[in-house]
Formats: structure tokens, sequence, C-alpha cells
């Protein structure tokens, strides 16, 4: 799909804000009396991993837009189908109208006295 | 001028490593190693003011300033690589945006792949529109036939010879069609000729209902 890309990338935007909190919670252990060991390492390797993986995914987009990207504007539109479509609705609603007003005119006549 | 000298120097390796010869305007291209350094320059930022915080944490016997203003500076300095951090961090958050963007405009595999889902979906909606808007016509029609014989065989309708009712126009079709054929001509006269008209018009209710329909 053309937003397994965009999906990608916001994943690595979770991704920074994890290796921002990894590091400010290793700093933050660090500066206790008596640092947890078994948390500092857990932080630890969350932030390399996080580290890695922003990195290997944000080369790769790059490397991929490298292959794909041309100079020229893209000049695709869905404006066409989506005047059609336009077109078609309105006709219903037309439709609907004037069956509408059939209908009251019906109404009208049928009881004079209301 | 410059810019491609310069781009000649700086991405010789590059070029080299690419298999296949592809052309990118200057623009993209420079615009793409932009994206490149920025992403390195930030994780070794990350990096390497991490591990220098790290460091400046440990606790050092000899010092060669007082203990307190040693503090102070490491105090400071630690304060300094922290907001590095998180500069870089802001920098990456802004790459990441630049390549959604780039990704939107440029990728044009999938901008095709969208615009045609799009005018499917549209197209498939307009078609099922106007396939219930035919159908609606059509049983219309048929109301319309009914209503119509009902109308110009009773005595309420004021008859105007070029005026004709479906019925009528069914007869006259018919007629044309098959000269031998002597079917009662006045259908909307008396009552009468009703069934008749009927019976005839019936037979060819759906295929010619809407040429009738139009005209008036």
């Amino acid at each position: 799909m053309a937003n397994d890309r965009l999906r990608a990338l916001e994943d690595v935007e979770k991704e920074i804000a994890v290796i921002l909190q990894c590091a400010g919670n290793v700093v933050l252990e660090l500066s206790k009396e008596k640092p947890n060991a078994s948390l500092l390492d857990r932080q630890l390797s969350q932030f390399t991993g996080a580290v890695n993986r922003v990195e290997s995914e944000l080369s790769s987009q790059i490397r991929y837009l490298t292959q794909v990207a041309t100079g020229q504007p893209h000049e695709g539109s869905t404006y066409s189908a989506r005047k059609d479509c336009q077109m078609a609705l309105n006709r219903a609603e037309y439709a609907r109208v004037k069956l509408g007003e059939l209908g009251r005119t019906c109404e009208v006549l049928l009881d004079p006295q209301t | 001028m410059e810019r491609r000298k310069i781009a000649l120097w700086l991405p010789e390796t590059h070029f080299l490593e690419m298999s296949t010869p592809r052309v990118l305007p200057q623009s993209k291209e420079t615009l793409l190693q932009s994206y490149n350094k920025r992403l390195k320059d930030d994780i070794r930022s990350i990096l390497d003011n991490f591990t220098e915080i790290i460091k400046t944490a440990k606790v050092e016997d000899e010092t060669q300033v007082s203990r307190a203003t040693q503090g102070e500076q490491d105090h400071y300095e630690m304060h300094v690589r922290a907001a590095n951090i998180v500069r870089a961090g802001e920098s990456l958050m802004k790459l990441v945006s630049d390549l959604k963007q780039f990704l939107i405009l440029n990728d044009f595999p999938s901008v095709n792949e969208a615009i045609s889902l799009r005018n499917q979906q549209l197209r498939t909606l307009q078609e099922e529109c106007d396939k219930k808007l035919t159908s609606l016509r059509d049983e219309i029609a048929i109301d319309l036939y009914e209503l119509e014989e009902e109308y110009y065989s009773s005595s309420y309708s004021q008859w105007d010879s070029a005026d004709l009712s479906l019925c009528e126009a069914f007869h006259r079709r018919d007629s044309w069609a098959s000269p031998g054929s002597s079917v009662g001509t006045a259908c909307g006269s008396e009552d009468a000729s009703g069934p008749v008209c009927q019976e005839s018009g019936l037979g060819h209710l759906n295929g010619h209902s809407s040429n009738a329909a139009d005209h008036p």
C-alpha cells in the first residue's frame, strides 16, 4: 500500500522519542545513590537498539528515494473521476428532489383539506 | 557551475557504488545527500554526547581544581551535552518530516497506486449510482404508463390530437411497423378500447417506453 512507507516513518518518530526517553532514564538512574544495574542495562540496550533501528530505517528510506525520485512533478490526478462521480450524485439528488415534489403534489391533491 | 564542481568532488564513491547510472537533477541529488548527511550527523551527535555524559558522571579522586569547581564544570558540561542530545533528536524529527514530504511528492509508484485506487473507488460509486437511477427510471416508466392509460381513458382528460399518450404512441408505432394490422386507433377516447391498447402496448413496454417518454 502507498501508506506503508509513511507508517514506517511514523514508527521512526516514535523510536526517536524512545531514544530520548531511554537516555534520560539512564542519566536519572546514574544520579541516584545506588543505581539499579539491571534497569541501567535494560535502558541502555533499549537505547542502542532504538538508535540502530532509526539509523537503518532512515537510510533505507533515503536509498529508496534515491532510486525512485525523478526531478519531474507528478501530473496524475483524480479530477475526472471525481467530477463524474459528483455529476452522478447531483443527478441522484435532482431525482430525489423531483420525486419529493411529486409526492407532495400528490398528497396535496389527495387531501385538499389538510 | 560551482555547485556542479562540488558535486563532482564530493560523492565520488556514491557514483561508483550505483550500478544503474541514474541521472537525477542536481537539486534532487544534493537534497538526498543532505538528508544522508543530516542523518549521520544527528546520530553521531546523540551517541557522542551520551557517551561523554556517562564518562563525565564518573567521580574522579584527583582533580586539577577544587572539587566544587570540578563539580560545577561537570554540571554545566552535562547540561550542554543533554541540550545537544535534545537538539539532535529535534533535528531528526525534522528530517523525518522532510522525508515524509518528499515521499508524498516524489514517490511515483505509491502516488500512482493511490491515484488508481481512488479513481476505481469513484468510478464504482458513479456506476452504482447510475445503475440505481436507471432502475428507478424503468420502474417509474411502468407506473407512468399505467397512470397515463387511466387518465386518458377517463372523462377528465382534455385530449388534444397533437398530444399523444403513451399507448397512442405505441399504436402509431405498431401501425407504422405493420400497416396490415388494424388495431383500434383512438385509444384515449373510450373505455372499451383501453384493454386492447394495454395488450398491444405492454409488449413493447421496456424497450420503447423511453422513446415515447422523450417525445412530449
